[in-house]
């Protein structure tokens, strides 16, 4: 399965980043082969429509699953209607650590959108 | 005529107090409230209202037995209204700007465009006899710009024309500011009043559109607003002194020239200032 998590720099070690449509990075994890692609987020300065952005960068690398900080109420949508269900990082500070957390079971999944990143245009 | 777009940095400044009161004061202007998100001139101008309009806009439907998934539109448009991927292509109607570049670039013909209503516009004659539009969005739309261009073709030119603009420096202001003669910017002399302030200098100096400011509670706070109009060479237009008065009419739904000649004296010097400048600079 291939996870997204929204990260600050391009490692797994990196800090999380506590922004979803605007994340500088997004880190794809692979969990059957323990590869990771990095990918700068071009949407970070974008106008508006970070957050759907964003979705399309994670459809086009094919994610199966998102942690992440919270998600807005239209990429929460967006990402229903590609069945990519969202969690929440919470406390952890690194996306390795994110990975470990969710693979515990401990984290809990996204289920009302929030706004902190709602942009008015 | 001149147009007149009264501006402020954030909301809640005394926009509305200074357009209104100018508004109360000169019948024969035309009241465009254009602060589409939180429009309030309604309250004090208390229009008797004549008709309403829905203001709709356009956005795309993708017929899913035609679409193959291909991306096109998704990469075309420039506001990221649209997500594909091998298994859905969807459209966000709330980030559409309806420029119907999709339905162009998709090459099997999946693209349509539905209409759906963002908004709406009133229009009446206040209590004082001057005529007052203001339009409303409706509460989760992101983008006021099609509501507020209606407002903005709806008058002529033969009418002096106060706008009431979106606080701030979006694209909704700039929707509402473009082509004004002359601005007006309502600030409080507090710090945050500068900073919110500066953006909408460089706005309007963008936009080629000259303007004065208007500090409003005037010597209430500190002198970083004075400074800064100093150093940037703004002239300052008036003042409206911190007054209890005002306040108390405010939220009796009252204008302050109704409840004291004297503030009829200072928005009425503030008007013919205006319109001094406006023969001045552009003969109009
Ligand atoms: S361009 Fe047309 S066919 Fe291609 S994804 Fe968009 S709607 Fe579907
Ligand atoms: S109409 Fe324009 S803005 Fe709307 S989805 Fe299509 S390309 Fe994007």
């Amino acid at each position: 399965m291939i996870i997204a998590l929204c990260s600050t720099g391009d490692a797994m070690e990196s800090p999380v980043d506590e922004r979803f449509g605007r994340a500088a990075y997004f880190l794809f994890y692979n969990t059957i082969t323990s590869e990771m692609v990095s990918v700068i987020n071009e949407a970070k300065t974008a106008k508006g429509g970070a957050g759907a952005l964003a979705v399309q960068l994670l459809v086009n690398n094919k994610a199966e699953l998102l942690i992440a900080p919270e998600v807005g109420p239209q990429a929460l949508d967006a990402l229903k209607k590609f069945k990519i269900p969202a969690f929440k990082q919470g406390e952890n500070t690194t996306p390795e650590l994110a990975v470990l957390a969710w693979g515990n079971g401990s984290l809990e999944m996204i289920k009302d959108p929030g706004n902190k990143g709602l942009h008015k245009v | 005529m001149m147009k007149i777009a009264v501006l402020s940095g954030k909301g809640g400044t005394g926009k509305t107090t200074v357009s209104n009161n100018l508004a109360a004061l000169n019948s024969d202007a035309i009241l465009l409230d254009c602060d589409v998100e939180e429009p309030n001139s309604h309250i004090f101008m208390n229009p008797r209202i004549k008709g309403d309009e829905d203001v709709a806009k356009d956005y795309p439907v993708i017929d899913e037995e035609k679409c193959v998934h291909c991306g096109e539109c998704a990469r075309f448009c420039h506001y990221n209204a649209i997500i594909s991927g091998p298994s859905a292509t969807i459209t966000m109607k709330e980030i559409c700007h309806s420029c119907r570049g999709c339905a162009l670039v998709c090459q099997h013909d999946a693209i349509t465009y539905k209409q759906r209503e963002i908004g709406k516009i009133y229009s009446g004659t206040s209590r004082f006899g001057t005529e007052l539009v203001y339009g409303e969005l409706k509460t989760g739309e992101l983008s006021g710009v099609p509501i507020i261009n209606k407002i903005r073709e709806m008058t002529g030119e033969e009418h002096s024309i106060l706008i009431d603009s979106p606080p701030g420096t979006a694209c909704s202001t700039v929707a509402a500011v473009e082509d004004c003669d002359y601005a007006l910017i309502v600030t409080e002399p507090t710090p945050f009043g500068v900073s919110d302030m500066k953006m909408v200098v460089e706005m309007l100096r963008t936009m080629k559109i000259p303007f004065s400011v208007i500090i409003n509670k005037a010597w209430l706070g500190d002198r970083e607003v004075y400074d800064y109009c100093r150093e940037e060479n703004l002239e300052i237009l008036g003042e409206i002194p911190f007054d209890r008065d005002i306040a108390e009419a405010y939220s009796t739904g009252k204008l302050i020239v109704e409840c004291d000649p004297k503030y009829e004296d200072i928005f009425q010097s503030l008007w013919n200032k205006i319109h001094f400048i406006g023969e001045r600079i552009h003969g109009c």
